[in-house]
């Protein structure tokens, strides 16, 4: 049972990544990755929420009828989200400030409904809590690196702090909503590309073999 | 009770609602007094930044903006700071994504800004948005106000205009937009304040 977690560990991590696989919540990849400290905030409420949302659903998965399975969804998983919302508009009010409408719109973040229905739906709760956090930490790790870059490259500087020297000029379209779509469209091509030639390698050496 | 039939679905429906939205309205309930005084001190800092008052923390604002600051029935306030009276109030106009608030304080007889201070702005992070930034706010400090109030000069350094006297500050590079948009705030509150405003 142990190596299964793994591979559903790996699977969202990697070979079944939320972002460059599944290309689930490319919204909120535009919308909170000029700045590394947003991204990180975010994509823990991204975890926090597939996660536990998918534990809860998987628990109570046998009780939910066919007909209203969606809309129990949708209210697990917003009530995971409005308590992060709560959780940082009284301890954290300016992140709160600052991600604005964007921790709501968690919620019609596709990586948990898509989660809900492909996994939780039909597995028991502890794989589906592994299978929540593996997606939300694909999720955090690729917008993160996004967010490295972009921070970097639009204002100097990583976490706030200036990194570049006084002759760097910020470049601006780094901070605005189309080099989003520049970059995740790169680590799409990088990540589709490596596994594509790694298979190849696997199905060559496999002919080989058998020959 | 089958699992399909109408009763199973709406009486499973409504308890998981209930259970669900029960303890979210006691965490916002419990999260409430907290929320609150985040928000007046958002609200409350900004006036005293607008005024120059400086403060240490939460609570030494609270107890400066009390000591120092009348709230005026037309939604302005009034601060005596070293002797000298100061008006301010709160003036909203269009932004580039979004409204801009801004508090906009100045002496007694509207002859010199006493600061400027952002309550609110949706412009573009890292171009629009460097208005918040303090070179750009500390400009306004202690400008004399012209005949025409404030000017904001699209061909100036960039970084800060330090004559007081020139009723004039530096627009924020690659924001000419958001510049004029605060400068019309700006010049729309100086003449809210000669009209007897904060009074």
């Amino acid at each position: 049972m142990k190596s299964n977690y793994g591979k559903i560990l790996k699977d969202g991590i990697w070979s079944n990544n939320p972002i460059f696989v599944q290309v689930l919540g490319i919204c909120s990849t535009l919308a909170v990755t000029n700045n590394v400290k947003n991204t990180l905030i975010m994509a823990a409420g991204v975890t926090f929420a597939t996660g536990l949302g998918s534990l809860t659903l998987s628990a109570i998965k046998d009780l939910i009828p066919r007909k209203v399975r969606m809309i129990i969804q949708v209210l697990v998983l917003s009530f995971y989200v409005i308590l992060v919302d709560i959780v940082l508009r009284a301890y954290l009010p300016a992140v709160s400030k600052q991600l604005g409408p964007y921790v709501g719109l968690i919620i019609t973040n596709c990586i948990l409904m898509g989660r809900a229905e492909a996994f939780a739906a039909a597995n028991p709760p502890i794989a589906s809590l592994v299978d929540g956090v593996a997606n939300g930490l694909g999720y955090g790790i690729v917008l993160t690196a996004i967010a490295v870059i972009r921070e970097f490259l639009g204002f100097g500087s990583i976490f706030g702090m200036r990194i570049a020297g006084a002759w760097f000029t910020p470049w601006t379209i780094m901070i605005m909503a189309p080099s989003a779509f520049f970059l995740v469209a790169l680590a799409l091509w990088g990540a589709k590309s490596y596994t594509a030639r790694a298979e190849a390698r696997r199905k060559a050496a496999g002919a080989v073999r058998s020959r | 009770m089958k699992k399909d039939s109408i009763a199973y679905v709406v009486c499973f429906t409504f308890a998981a609602c209930a259970l669900f939205v029960l303890p979210l309205a006691l965490a916002n309930e419990a999260t409430r007094p907290r929320v609150d005084a985040n928000r007046r001190f958002a609200a409350e800092s900004a006036v005293l930044r607008a005024f120059g008052i400086a403060y240490e923390n939460p609570e030494d604002a609270a107890r400066r903006y009390a000591a120092l600051v009348r709230e005026l029935p037309d939604g302005g306030w009034s601060a005596t700071v070293d002797g000298a009276a100061y008006r301010a109030l709160r003036k909203t106009g269009a932004g580039l994504w979004g409204s801009i608030t801004l508090i906009v304080a100045a002496d007694d007889g509207a002859e010199r800004l006493r600061g400027v201070e952002i309550l609110e702005q949706q412009e573009t992070p890292g171009l629009g948005g460097r208005i918040e930034e303090a070179w750009f706010k500390d400009q306004f400090r202690g400008e004399r106000i012209g005949p025409a109030g404030i000017s904001i000069n699209q061909e100036g350094s960039g970084s800060g205009d330090a004559d007081r006297e020139n009723s004039r500050v530096d627009a924020v590079t690659g924001a000419s937009r958001t510049s004029d948009f605060v400068e019309a705030i700006v010049n729309a509150a100086i003449a809210d304040l000669r009209s007897g405003g904060a009074r």
